[in-house]
């Protein structure tokens, strides 16, 4: 397979209002993808368009050669892209486990009737996956806290139940958006070497981020957006010194002079 | 053995030798809280756990309570034969009903359930194809029959919504540690969260209704038994207003707090029946005193529900962390 | 044709009544998005207010214009007050909880007013006296219309078309619209929360007090849990034009009242409760934001 994930000339508007513009986006199994650019460039309405809670006006997205365009968000779940959130989305009051156990759903075989009576296929079923949150909760180290409200730990320790939880569902793909926003130097040092490590096992990476030393660090590849266009595209080194993408981040001599 | 099952074993310890403490008067106070409290439980799975704004659920008691009079009443069939009909003829309705509505936002959902619920109590009170009743309902329901023993006594009508309550009790246990009950959760806390872990809400919100929906209508046809008839304004959308109410009054997902609840509202008027003209108004000021002092109910739900070997390797990595 | 025309009359006439109580579901839901449930039962406890200041100081002859407007003033008024009443304890304190609790609240608020109204006038009903306005009626070939209809066609009309000027070419009227888009916006530009919606329960309360009086009038039999339905049907016609939209409450509240004289008139009164409720499930189903109504994004 040449690409788990093909965006291919996709365009959202919302009321008139263009949000992305003509992208096409391709990711290689087991790359870290990076998207930049300056705030309400677009990014988060791409990665809402890939995840099914956007339908794209124009284009389309695939995933593994099938079209996922406009497919509802459970069901591109199930089939192996799994996401973050900006903002967070846990579930704070219930414990670190319960969430992490989320993650498992789609993976899970109980049916109905498991909810009514605990056959031992259910208790199979409970334990595989147990078990492997217990093992997202060593990777992460986070097994202190199997049993506290995931809302009482810190923004850092969130993320990381956030990215286990995506984990815990063996996605092919993980989007992550703006996985280091609001932490300090020394969790960005950890979520670095944490996405490093989930590289290793081979799973493709989609990310927006803001903190140019850690996308310097990972990305293999970047798209650069602003304005929901694409301004420029290629690897880190590239991106890095390509005057269109400085412009749009820091604005041309005329603009500095004002 | 954490709180919640310490105070449901008490619970079911204390229902069980009550018919042997208390006079006839109270027996049947009894069997009404025990018959109240399924339903509370069941719309907490609607209400409590899948967060669904559903104030039409007093439908689903009815019509598990009209199965059983009808089928008894106009087709002769045995009143344990009737049980089975009374749960899946429900259950099957809820999806019918929910089925069009489950996408809407909570507020509109709420009015549609309220919508179902007069429509429903017109099709009781209409007669409906002669078999409703009309609106003094349907009467000379049958006694139960086992294996040719009558159980036409309270104290043994008592003890069959007591085994009622008991089994609703198990299946929520039950329901709590599966998949599909936190998928409940999830869907509550955070929908598009759950969407995007491939939980598919509309199934098993779908599947919170049918559940729900199904115990509630074992507990009607319990309650028809118990009364030998069923009338319409049994069923009305004040009744649903009082199962809405009790679940977030108690405390959504919580056993406590739905025992309580229904305490609350069915028993404690029948204590204060010198009180019978205020006592709805006592109740309205005591629901918004209670929303406004306990906004999460007289006694919130804690969630934790996951396996001993988890937590007990949490506390040893606390622990030895603690003592570096 | 004049049963159609009849019926056109009577059901501009109830939709006038429906419009005027549905403006206050639809003002609070805008605003907090919050159901008041206990509207209802204030709109009731309205025409038992009239009722008893038309007894205690006028018997039961008919009155003179300023007389009626003393009355309809009296009442707007004291209604008002109840309602700021009941926002200030049933719902002020809720505003940062969850919002199923505020609906718990606004449950438990009608069961006060519901029983409140049973305690004090007692639970049998209580008839309105028939001749407020002269009994006099016309008779346009067939169709007849009251004196009593034609009062509240207008003054409903006019209640209407003053309280939409007020909307949206007051600066009160903008700083209304501006909370029911965005509160914390509204705050931050200087607008005080507490104080519009302290008038929105004024205005809600004091139109369907009018509208609590015409009901009186107009079917003359009160009874203390009247409120809850006829409350109900007004909400869903709130929701039918667009809930949150004042127009729309409008709207929805006379093609409701025509729904319903057409329902009753030419298929069964028996059903009509019935009709209604499909109506609205349909509407849901169908256009969940109603005729007038917008829909609102949510940022991921």
């Amino acid at each position: 397979m040449e690409y788990v994930l093909e965006i291919e000339n996709v365009s959202k508007f919302f009321h008139g209002l263009v949000a992305i513009d003509d992208l096409t986006i391709k990711v290689k199994p087991g790359q870290i993808y990076g998207i930049i650019g300056p705030n309400g460039a677009g990014k988060t309405t791409l990665f809402n368009c890939v995840t099914g809670i956007y339908t794209p006006e124009e284009g389309s997205i695939k995933y593994k050669g099938e079209d996922i365009t406009g497919m509802e968000p459970h069901k591109i779940a199930q089939r192996g892209v799994l996401r973050t959130f900006q903002n967070i989305r846990l579930f704070k009051e219930m414990s670190v486990a319960e969430n992490i156990i989320a993650g498992t759903h789609t993976k899970s075989k109980q049916k109905w009737y498991h909810s009514i009576v605990h056959t031992s296929a259910y208790r199979v079923d409970e334990k595989k996956h147990w078990e492997k949150v217990e093992e997202l909760m060593d990777f992460f180290g986070l097994t202190k806290y199997a049993n506290t409200p995931a809302g009482d730990l810190s923004y850092g320790n969130q993320r990381k139940i956030e990215m286990a939880r995506a984990l815990a569902a063996n996605p092919e793909i993980l989007i992550l958006d703006e996985p280091a926003a609001g932490l300090n130097e020394n969790e960005t040092i950890e979520l670095t070497n944490i996405i490093l490590k989930i590289k290793e096992m081979g799973l493709g990476i989609m990310m927006i981020e803001h903190d140019m030393e850690m996308v310097m660090k990972l990305t293999d590849y970047i798209t650069v957006i602003n304005f929901g266009k694409e301004i420029s595209q290629g690897e880190p080194s590239f991106v890095q010194s390509d005057p269109r993408v400085i412009e749009a981040y820091i604005g041309t001599d005329d603009e500095e002079d004002e | 053995m954490n709180k919640t099952t310490g105070i449901a074993t008490l619970f079911i310890v204390v229902m069980a030798v009550f018919p042997f403490i208390v006079d006839s008067a109270w027996l049947s106070i009894g069997i009404t809280f025990l018959v109240f409290a399924v339903v509370a439980f069941s719309q907490d799975i609607i209400l409590g756990r899948a967060g669904i704004f559903n104030m039409g659920h007093a439908i689903f008691f009815g019509m598990g309570a009209y199965t059983t009079a009808i089928l008894n009443v106009h087709f002769g069939l045995e009143i344990i034969a009737t049980i089975p009909f009374a749960i899946i003829i429900p259950a099957i309705f809820s999806i019918l009903l929910a089925g069009p509505i489950i996408h809407l936002r909570g507020d509109y959902l709420l009015v549609a359930t309220i919508g179902f619920n007069i429509i429903f109590e017109q099709v009781l009170s209409n007669d409906v194809f002669g078999l409703t009743g009309g609106p003094n309902g349907i009467f000379g329901i049958d006694v139960v029959r086992i294996f040719g023993y009558e159980l036409f006594s309270d104290t043994a009508i008592y003890y069959l919504a007591f085994g009622l309550l008991v089994l609703t009790l198990l299946i929520i246990r039950n329901l709590d540690t599966s998949a599909y009950g936190r998928a409940l959760y999830y869907i509550h806390k955070d929908e598009i969260a759950a969407k995007s872990m491939g939980i598919n809400v509309s199934y098993y919100k779908l599947f919170a209704f049918a559940l729900g929906a199904a115990i509630a209508g074992a507990a009607g046809s319990v309650f028809a038994i118990q009364y030998s008839a069923v009338s319409p304004e049994s069923f009305n959308f004040m009744q649903s207003v009082m199962f809405f109410a009790i679940v977030l009054v108690g405390g959504s997902a919580s056993l406590p707090g739905i025992i309580i609840g229904t305490f609350v509202m069915f028993v404690l008027p029948e204590l204060f029946t010198e009180f019978k003209e205020s006592r709805y108004l006592i109740f309205g000021a005591a629901m918004v005193l209670t929303m406004i002092l306990r906004p999460n109910g007289v006694w919130p739900a804690k969630f934790g529900n996951i396996p001993k070997f988890l937590k007990e390797k949490a506390l040893k990595a606390r622990k030895s962390e603690g003592s570096k | 044709m004049d049963t159609f025309l009849q019926q056109l009359i009577n059901g501009l006439t109830v939709g006038s009544l429906y419009a005027l109580v549905a403006l206050g579901y639809t003002m609070v839901y805008g605003v907090m998005k919050l159901i008041n449930f206990a509207h209802g039962d204030l709109v009731a406890f309205s025409a038992y207010v009239g009722l008893t200041i038309f007894t205690q100081f006028y018997g039961s002859s008919a009155l003179s214009l300023v007389n009626i407007v003393i009355v309809f003033s009296l009442t707007a008024i004291v209604v008002a007050f109840v309602g700021v009443l009941l926002e200030r304890l049933a719902y002020r304190p809720l505003r940062t909880a969850p919002r199923l609790s505020a609906v718990v609240s606004a449950l438990g608020a009608s069961l006060v007013i519901q029983n409140g109204i049973m305690l004090i006038w007692g639970p049998n009903m209580e008839i309105f006296p028939a001749d407020v306005f002269p009994s006099t009626s016309w008779n346009f070939g067939g169709v007849i219309i009251s004196f009593t209809q034609l009062v509240i066609l207008a003054l409903s009309a006019v209640l209407m078309v003053s309280l939409y000027i007020f909307i949206n070419k007051t600066k009160m009227g903008t700083a209304i619209r501006a909370t029911a888009i965005d509160q914390d916006a509204a705050k931050l530009m200087g607008i005080n929360v507490n104080r519009i919606i302290m008038i929105i329960f004024i205005v809600g309360s004091m139109l369907g007090a009018i509208g609590g009086l015409f009901i009186g009038m107009y079917y003359r039999g009160l009874t203390f849990d009247m409120g809850w339905l006829y409350g109900l049907n007004a909400f869903i016609a709130a929701i039918i034009g667009g809930i949150g939209s004042i127009p729309g409450a409008m709207l929805g509240g006379l093609l409701l009242g025509l729904f319903n004289a057409m329902i009753s008139g030419y298929i069964s009164t028996e059903w009509a409760e019935t009709f209604t409720f499909i109506l609205l499930i349909v509407i849901l189903i169908v256009k969940p934001t109603g005729l007038l109504g917008e829909k609102t994004a949510e940022k991921v």
